[in-house]
């Protein structure tokens, strides 16, 4: 494996659960699959169709997002919302994401010589 | 009417998903892809180029769909699993059956008897099967540990070229009248042999009081069947189920006769000769071995040309509302 492969990898693993996060707080406004990736793109997210049409549903199979078909315009889409639990569930995600940065930062800063 | 490529793609990935999410994941997968080829036709692509380009950026239709389903994969991981899916599938469909008929047949050679012939076809069936499996997996666990991934594999990457074409086989005239004269030509045979041909007749005589009439029944239904497949819009594996069935109640009691030496007819086995070689002997055999060969042949035949038409069929998958 070549080193760029090798961060690529590991990119990817630490952006994984970040597009969870970024999407129950993006759907708190109503939205679609290709709406959100295109928000989410725009915000700075590097998450692909291919993982985040399977995520939408699989966060609407655990409650997290509700959804419903708008039939009024010429092509109909599948709305998500998020649910008041998902709203908590990211709260929480916020939450662990605020203490892990402390922590890395804590981790990164040139420590205090101890005797 | 050949599909087209949007058409190929979604069905690939739909035959994956459970049925009840087809409907609602058609839908709205047909949505996305829309919304981004309409992205890159407003940013100046033509409507052909952009379609491939999205289709290409969604990727593997395998993938998307083992996304959909959620499915966890890890003894083989998610890059090699389609491929070892594919292939346990096909031994499975044809080595397995192809190696119970040899060796039953193997079987009857030596010992001629419906009992033991059993009792090696399923002993065969199971440790072949067992074996089959173990030593596929066994490979394929070896590659993913030692990192050959699937795009060496399959020939490079994914990309739309790659969908399969799903066009449906109709079924025309010549193959109905094709299905229909092999069940015809049994029976004329049958009732014929009675009379002509040879001296004696060739089959046992003593079967009219059952057994011949039952193969003419059967032999009448398979004709059914030729009628009923070229009406049926869609193949489907009720049709397996069903063609599977007239097979083992038409070559099951053909192949028991044989065995128990009920099928010809002694007097004409008497007239023969062969010189050092038992006639009984090799026409059982040979009997039996035709029984068992077109049994499995017909079967497989119609499994593979069923799970084509399944899989290409937009009938059996829900389409957009």
């Amino acid at each position: 494996m070549t080193m760029d492969a090798t961060l690529s990898t590991h990119l990817q693993e630490l952006r994984r659960g970040t597009v969870v996060v970024a999407s129950l707080v993006a759907l708190r406004t109503p939205g679609y699959g290709y709406s959100l990736l295109e928000t989410l793109s725009t915000a700075g997210f590097e998450v692909e169709a291919n993982t985040l049409y399977p995520l939408l549903r699989r966060l609407e199979a655990q409650g997290l997002l509700t959804s419903s078909w708008n039939t009024d315009e010429a092509r109909p889409r599948k709305f998500y919302r998020t649910t008041e639990q998902g709203e908590e569930i990211a709260a929480a995600l916020r939450d662990e994401w605020t203490r892990l940065t402390v922590a890395i930062a804590d981790l990164t800063a040139p420590t205090t010589p101890s005797e | 009417m050949a599909a087209t490529l949007l058409d190929r793609y979604v069905f690939t990935v739909l035959r994956r998903v459970p049925e009840a999410q087809r409907t609602d994941i058609d839908r709205e997968l047909r949505a996305s892809i829309a919304d981004a080829v309409d992205a890159r036709v407003d940013g100046g692509e033509p409507p052909d180029a952009a379609l491939e380009a999205t289709l290409l950026e969604l990727g593997d239709p395998e993938h998307l769909a083992d996304g959909y389903a959620g499915r966890r994969q890890y003894l083989i991981g998610p890059d090699l699993f389609p491929i070892w899916r594919a292939i346990l599938k096909m031994l499975y469909t044809i080595v397995l059956p192809i190696v119970v008929v040899v060796a039953v047949a193997g079987k009857l050679l030596a010992d001629p008897g419906i009992g033991p012939a059993i009792g090696v076809g399923i002993g065969t069936l199971l440790t072949v099967g067992v074996h089959l499996a173990f030593w596929t997996t066994a490979v394929f666990a070896i590659m993913e540990r030692t990192g050959v991934g699937r795009a060496e594999l399959s020939g490079g990457p994914w990309t739309p070229e790659k969908l399969p074409r799903y066009e449906r086989q109709y079924h025309n005239l010549a193959n109905l009248a094709g299905a229909l004269i092999w069940p015809a030509l049994m029976a004329a045979a049958l009732v014929v042999q009675q009379f002509a041909i040879t001296d004696e007749p060739v089959l046992d005589p003593d079967n009219w009081t059952f057994w011949w009439p039952y193969v003419l029944v059967l032999l009448a239904l398979y004709g059914a069947y030729a009628v009923w497949t070229y009406r049926r819009p869609v193949w489907n594996h009720t049709v397996t189920a069903v063609y599977a069935g007239l097979s083992v109640l038409l070559w099951g009691p053909v192949v028991w006769l044989l065995a128990d030496h009920r099928f010809y007819n002694p007097e004409f086995l008497s007239g023969l000769d062969w010189g050092a070689e038992d006639p009984q002997r090799w026409l059982t055999v040979s009997g039996i071995l035709f029984a068992l060969v077109s049994a499995v042949w017909g079967v497989v035949d119609v499994a593979i040309r069923a799970e084509r038409s399944r899989r290409g069929s937009p009938a059996a998958i829900p389409t957009i509302v």
